[in-house]
């Protein structure tokens, strides 16, 4: 216990959800209610970890927004995958504002993770990388994901 | 169980709470009566010498008296050479005085005396008396040494004095011998309880003395030495300690009368001055008699009390020795021995759960082995080859029963290949692996298409789980004649479809197929699935897996992750060997990083291959 939370921030109906922490069988989501939410959106840099158990809280959770306009922003690579895996896990009226992408330097071994935004790196159509991402040392950094996979749910 | 057969702990309790008492009254006993012994010896010299002081002091005055009274007869015989008027009153009066008789000293060589006169009070003869006495020569041939000295010629009240007169002016030496009765002196010497008091002469002969002792030799009584002592001391008064030649042991005090060497010796054997201490030793011996029967059945209460606990306890463990945990200790003490009964039931109880938890562990343990057993046969053989196609799988559960399943078919010239995960792993994930295989075995001969096949998956799942249990899917289905691959998904991780070419692959080479998707197996009743149709050519091979590789860790907890997985396929399939060398290869490469680490989640994977050349 302890290694889950949820901050939500009301405005009327328009809330702000910032996750953090591991989402798994153990994390109890009814004592976060959605209910009157018509926009709700979801800070998710904080999660460390989610597990199928989290996932199916998370869907029957999320589904509890009812029509409410659900955007995800600052996903990283953990919620990209379900994403793109599960479907539910974004709800079908749900946008994806933001989300990480990890590259990596097989010279330097440093690790980083570019934030790809919505109307700047990617459309909902198109993915529009960097032209170069470099480390720390100037070395060019390649995307660490199958772009295949990874972007798959921008072009549904 | 061995029992030792020493001593009774309850005996040992018995014996030191007997004897801590008894060794304790021993010594304060033995300290005690010295004490006592000690003063009390010290009082009866005190007693003894005030006594003989008192009764000395006595003989000396009524001697002193006797012989001043007599005097005045004794100068009128030196004067006139007979006894007259002043003889007559003195002798006619109360006086003690009963006669009085002079010899005179005839040859001072010889020792010769010789009667010259005699005086007497009415009713007594002098004459009579002095023949009756066998020493009167001795007495008289003694006053040469001794002119003043005292006896008791006819061992009862009457004392004899015998004083020396000196010759003056040519007279010869006259020696008077006085017989007075001196019943008051003699009956203070009868002796009183337990003290014998003697009048003595410096010889040591009673002159008084308690009933048969007048005219004894005191010496021969008590030795010599304490009377050598005694005139060798020369003190006037003290005590000593004597042992007699008898054995016998007695307090002694004595004073000095100073009248013609006589003195007084009061005696008390030590066994009557001491028998205050036998009265005490006795009745302490008696005292500590009931105090140590006291503390005997006290202690025989309180070690029953102890030891009965004890014993209990006792029996009590060996009763877990023997495999009997439901036992129980009734012990109301509040004391340690009480807490002790406690913590023994607390720990029995607990041993008792703890030995029916393990019971039900392994007990569990064993079905769980069942279930692996069973669930193996859900699987297929890892390898096979149907026509010009070749399968190869790995399948490692992270538990007992895991919740990956995989499995192929060949029906008529399609093959199908079913891969699925279900929520976390163990006995219920495994159990819906079954009802998925279960479905697969009718499905597969319906002849239907993968994504009618997924919404009857899903309905079986669903039947069996009610959205408790969801199941990730992918189903495909390879047409071996027209090398089409129909697939449909639920959620589950997208192949890889890897193309031969001359070059070994690279990770842009890795075509997920992931073209449809839908939710997962048992989240809905009712759920439709897409398929998608790809064509494919001899030489191409597709990796199917679920998400428990990357997951997998070193000992380290390092997790291998996606990163490294896409490489160990591209490190597998470098040289595009036949599927059950890629999958080795895959293998080895991940168990050299696990390095032994238990696995965190199923691990399950299986590559289909076309052989040939495009």
């Amino acid at each position: 216990m302890g290694k889950f939370e949820i901050k939500i921030e009301k405005a009327g109906a328009a809330f702000t959800v910032q996750v953090i922490g591991v989402i798994d069988e153990d994390v109890d989501f009814n004592s976060y209610s959605l209910a009157g939410a018509t926009s709700l959106e979801l800070n998710l840099e904080a999660v460390k970890s989610i597990n199928s158990c989290g996932i199916r809280e998370w869907i029957k959770w999320i589904g509890t927004a009812g029509t409410a306009q659900v955007t995800y922003l600052l996903c990283p690579k953990i919620i990209v995958d379900q994403i793109n895996m599960v479907q539910g896990f974004l709800p079908a009226n749900g946008k994806v504002k933001s989300f990480f992408v990890p590259y990596y330097c097989d010279e330097s071994g440093e690790e980083k993770n570019i934030l790809f935004t919505h109307g700047k790196e990617y459309t909902d159509s198109t993915v529009t990388p960097p032209a170069a991402v470099k480390d720390d040392s100037g070395n060019e950094m390649e995307m660490d994901v199958v772009e295949a996979k990874y972007f798959k749910f921008i072009k549904k | 169980m061995v029992i030792r057969k020493g001593i009774s702990l309850r005996y040992k309790i018995l014996f030191m709470l007997t004897m801590l008492p008894l060794v304790m009254l021993g010594i304060y006993l033995f300290v005690a009566l010295n004490v006592f012994k000690t003063d009390k010896l010290a009082y009866v010299y005190e007693s003894s010498t005030a006594v003989a002081k008192t009764l000395s002091s006595q003989a000396s005055t009524d001697l002193a008296s006797l012989l001043n009274s007599a005097k005045p007869i004794m100068q009128e015989f030196v004067l006139r050479r007979n006894f007259a008027q002043v003889s007559e009153g003195i002798l006619d009066t109360d006086g003690p005085i009963q006669w009085l008789a002079v010899y005179s000293l005839e040859n001072e060589q010889t020792g010769e005396f010789k009667q010259i006169g005699t005086t007497e009070k009415d009713g007594t003869s002098a004459v009579n008396d002095l023949a009756s006495m066998p020493n009167l020569q001795s007495i008289l041939a003694s006053t040469t040494a001794k002119p003043r000295q005292v006896s008791v010629p006819f061992k009862d009240d009457r004392i004899l004095l015998v004083e020396k007169v000196p010759g003056t002016n040519g007279d010869k030496t006259l020696v008077f011998l006085i017989l007075a009765r001196v019943p008051e002196l003699a009956s203070g010497f009868h002796g009183s309880s337990g003290t014998e008091n003697f009048l003595l002469t410096e010889e040591g002969k009673v002159l008084f003395g308690p009933s048969g002792s007048v005219d004894t030799m005191l010496p021969d009584r008590l030795g010599t030495e304490f009377f050598n002592k005694l005139n060798r001391q020369k003190f006037s008064w003290g005590a000593e300690s004597i042992r007699s030649p008898a054995g016998e042991n007695l307090l002694a005090g004595y004073s000095i009368a100073g009248f013609g060497g006589t003195a007084v010796l009061s005696l008390v054997p030590q066994s009557d001055a001491l028998k205050a201490v036998k009265v005490l030793v006795i009745r302490s011996l008696l005292f500590v008699m009931v105090l140590i029967s006291a503390t005997v059945i006290v202690s025989l209460f309180a070690s029953g009390n102890l030891t009965s606990a004890i014993s209990d306890l006792f029996r009590a463990t060996q009763s877990v020795a023997e495999g009997n945990f439901d036992v129980h200790v009734d012990v109301t003490s509040q004391d340690e021995i009480g807490s002790l009964a406690d913590s023994f039931n607390a720990m029995a109880g607990e041993v008792a759960r703890l030995m029916g938890e393990t019971a039900e562990k392994a007990r569990m343990e064993s079905e769980l082995k069942t279930a692996r057993t069973v669930q193996e046969t859900l699987f297929p053989p890892e390898n096979a080859e149907i026509g010009r196609t070749k399968i190869s799988g790995f399948y490692e559960p992270a538990s007992e029963c895991g919740g990956d399943w995989w499995n192929y078919c060949s029906v008529d010239d399609k093959i199908w290949f079913w891969i699925g995960d279900a929520t976390g792993h163990g006995a219920a994930a495994a159990l819906i692996t079954s009802a998925a295989k279960s479905a697969s075995t009718i499905i597969e001969r319906l002849n239907i298409e993968p994504k009618a096949a997924m919404a009857l998956m899903n309905r079986s799942i669903y039947g069996v789980s009610h959205g408790n249990v969801m199941m990730t899917f992918f189903l495909g289905c390879y047409d071996r004649t027209s090398k089409k691959f129909t697939y449909s998904n639920a959620s589950h991780e997208g192949p890889y479809l890897i193309k031969k070419s001359s070059k070994p692959p690279k990770k842009k080479d890795l075509i997920p197929l992931n073209d449809v998707n839908g939710p997962r197996l048992g989240q809905n009743k009712e759920m439709e699935y897409e398929q998608i149709t790809i064509d494919l050519e001899a030489g191409d091979r597709i990796l199917f897996y679920t998400d428990g590789i990357p997951d997998i860790q070193n000992p380290d907890l390092e997790a291998w992750g996606e990163r490294e997985f896409v490489k160990g396929i591209l490190i597998a399939n470098s040289n595009y060997p036949e599927v059950d060398v890629a999958v080795k290869n895959l293998a080895t490469l991940f168990s050299t990083f696990r390095n032994g680490a238990p696995l965190k989640d199923d691990i399950t994977f299986f590559m289909f291959q076309i052989l040939g050349d495009a």
